[in-house]
């Protein structure tokens, strides 16, 4: 006889076939299931019972929903806790309260950028400045008016610093790529005091050049002598900021390149030129100034300097600015658009700034429109028809 | 007579069947084809389209699109717009509900234009000298502005302190829109620290308006400057010219002070 049975009913089955001989095929039962039907004819029907396992499951699959009353095996429930991932809670240290959610923190950052493009230009005589276009004033006037809020009879300080801030656009040739900060000396043609602490070295072999660079203002100047004393340790070169030298005299400096390092005089850095005297006033009375690049917005740097004192007259100051702006510009990366985004006097205690124009000294070339290829346009159009 | 009967009444107004939707409706898609159907042969039947062919990409939705600036004519002062009778060109929605349903404007139509044409010489209408004219009185008359003198060196008041006062502030006022009280303000002197006074701005010739000002003694040397006093404009002080005490009462707080006022009641 053949017992085509779903093993659910397996164990009840065995019951009644007590003590009688059976051939039972299973079809379509599972090992799990041949286990179970083993274990019930071990206890009821051990010698009555001949199991006969037909052992290509596949040969019918059962359409029933297994309802178990008893544990699943051992090794099912192992497997499965072994199967799962423990989550780790990683401690975090303490973070300052200042630097928690940083990305929340710099999206609702004040953009550094600034643009009143948007905004109109004032019609009446008298107005509130923050509603309109800042007031683009002439360089002498803005002098002026930083002049009149250092009057004596206001903050009594006539001779104080006048800054200048220039605000750039980092963008380099790519929109991802941004100029990195940089740092020059640029020659002033009106001489005052800037407050550093500056020492230059000159090398050159004549005598006269050696006598007109330290009258210049140079601490020491030299020749082969000098390289010498420096190899020996006799002069520190640690104690000058800046190396200048007449080419003449490069081969014997070679010798000092390990020395110097990066303060070896090159032409790029314009620490190497014939005229000696010129290139350590440079140094000596220049104006230093540091363009420096917003940690996160890369695209705009500043470079904030001084550029005279408020009583040097006006159009001193005027050519110091220019000066300064026009060796500023030579550090515009090969790309379209704007390099300056605006300027800025100032002049401590007063916290005023005042916007001042800089494309005008500049001879920037302005934009030409180009022209439409009409040739290309009419071949279009007989594509076209 | 059924007939006729039927035409009369079909002829009467209340049957006859009228466009209840007058306004325009903006209902065009410009649509551009997928996949644009083959060139067909000359002298030849057009080439039947694919299903594919009916694939549509839109290009436009004229229904979003950005409706352009209409003109209205002024019916009165709108502050920050104009004058009775100047055409402004303004946004559709803002012309609709602050313009045209209060009645602060009309449109800009050609018999309107004549009809409203006389409207600017009007004399009845309050008339400022600019757009932004009363918007400079209503900020000027409520601020504070902290004239900074020194406390070393002797002065007297000048137009040009107060001007640039004003511009460290960030007003731009020239020199010749401000008058001074008439009584002399020299110093430096103690007793007018922290007092008050009045000057008059005149905005374009026309608007007259009074702004508070009140005297700070400022010392180079860090040593003697007068320590700092947190919200100064809160704290109510004495005018400079016991003259001027009663305009000085009369005349708007500073917008702080009005509220810690209020709350304080």
């Amino acid at each position: 006889m053949v017992i085509k049975c779903s093993v659910s009913n397996v164990c009840l089955e065995s019951h009644n076939l007590a003590f009688e001989w059976y051939w039972v095929l299973v079809i379509g039962a599972c090992p799990t299931f041949i286990n179970i039907l083993n274990y019930n004819m071990s206890l009821f029907a051990t010698r009555c019972v001949r199991p006969f396992f037909f052992h290509h499951y596949t040969l019918e699959t059962s359409s029933f929903v297994q309802i178990r009353g008893y544990a699943a095996r051992k090794g099912t429930r192992e497997r499965k806790r072994k199967a799962k991932v423990k989550s780790v809670v990683e401690k975090v240290g303490f973070i300052p309260h200042n630097q928690r959610d940083k990305e929340k923190f710099l999206a609702n950052r004040k953009q550094r950028k600034v643009d009143d493009s948007w905004k109109g230009d004032p019609t009446d005589d008298v107005y509130v400045a923050k509603y309109f276009k800042w007031k683009v004033y002439p360089f002498g006037e803005a002098v002026q008016c930083h002049r009149e809020t250092h009057h004596p009879d206001m903050y009594n300080q006539p001779n104080a610093n006048l800054h200048v801030s220039i605000e750039l656009d980092m963008q380099g040739e790519k929109k991802t790529r941004f100029l990195d900060n940089f740092t020059r000396i640029v020659a002033t043609p009106h001489r005052f005091d800037h407050g550093e602490e500056r020492a230059v070295i000159a090398f050159c072999k004549d005598p006269d050049l050696q006598q007109s660079a330290v009258e210049a203002g140079a601490q020491l100047s030299g020749g082969v002598e000098l390289i010498k004393q420096i190899q020996n340790g006799q002069v520190s070169l640690q104690d000058f900021n800046f190396v200048v030298a007449h080419p003449e005299i490069l081969p014997e400096l070679v010798a000092l390149r390990g020395l110097m390092k990066r303060k070896f005089p090159n032409p790029k850095a314009g620490t190497l030129d014939v005229d000696l005297a010129t290139l350590v006033k440079k140094f000596m009375y220049g104006i230093n100034y540091t363009a420096v690049k917003d940690e996160y917005e890369k695209d705009f740097g500043i470079i904030e300097t001084v550029i005279g004192t408020l009583n040097m007259d006006a159009k001193h100051l005027e050519e110091n600015y220019v000066a300064l702006i026009k060796d500023v510009y030579t550090m515009k990366p090969r790309r379209t658009g704007e390099f300056f985004r605006r300027c800025l006097l100032w002049s401590p205690p007063s916290q005023e700034k005042l916007k001042v124009d800089h494309e005008s000294y500049l001879d920037i070339p302005k934009k030409q429109e180009v022209e439409e290829d009409d040739d290309k346009d009419s071949k279009e159009d007989r594509i076209a028809l | 007579m059924w007939k006729s009967l039927f035409t009369a009444v079909s002829k009467a107004p209340v049957l006859q069947t009228t466009d209840i939707l007058n306004q325009q409706l903006r209902t065009t898609f410009i649509l551009r084809r997928k996949t644009p159907p083959l060139l067909h042969k000359q002298g030849r039947k057009p080439k039947t389209l694919r299903s594919r062919h009916y694939i549509y990409e839109l290009v436009k939705d004229t229904d979003v699109e950005k409706q352009a600036d209409i003109d209205v004519i002024l019916t009165s002062y709108v502050e920050g717009l104009g004058n009775a009778g100047d055409k402004v060109s303004v946004r559709p929605t803002f012309a609709y509900n602050k313009l045209l349903l209060p009645g602060l404007a009309v449109y800009a139509s050609p018999e309107n234009v004549e009809k409203y044409s006389n409207l600017t010489n009007d004399s009845e209408k309050i008339r400022y000298s600019s757009k932004n004219a009363f918007y400079t009185v209503q900020t000027l008359s409520q601020m504070l502005l902290s004239v900074v003198m020194n406390k070393e060196n002797p002065w007297t008041l000048k137009p040009w302190h107060i001007r640039v006062c004003f511009r460290k502030c960030g007003y731009i006022v020239p020199e010749d829109a401000i008058t001074l009280p008439e009584k002399q303000i020299s110093g430096p002197n103690m007793e007018l620290e922290d007092k008050e006074f009045f000057v008059t701005v005149t905005i374009n010739n026309q608007e007259k308006v009074n702004v508070r000002c009140r005297i700070h003694h400022w010392s180079t040397n860090i040593t003697e400057r007068i320590p700092h006093v947190h919200n100064f404009w809160e704290i109510l002080s004495e005018p400079v010219i016991p003259e001027q005490a009663p305009i000085l009462e009369s005349m708007p707080k500073k917008r702080n002070v009005i509220k810690k006022r209020q709350a304080s009641i």
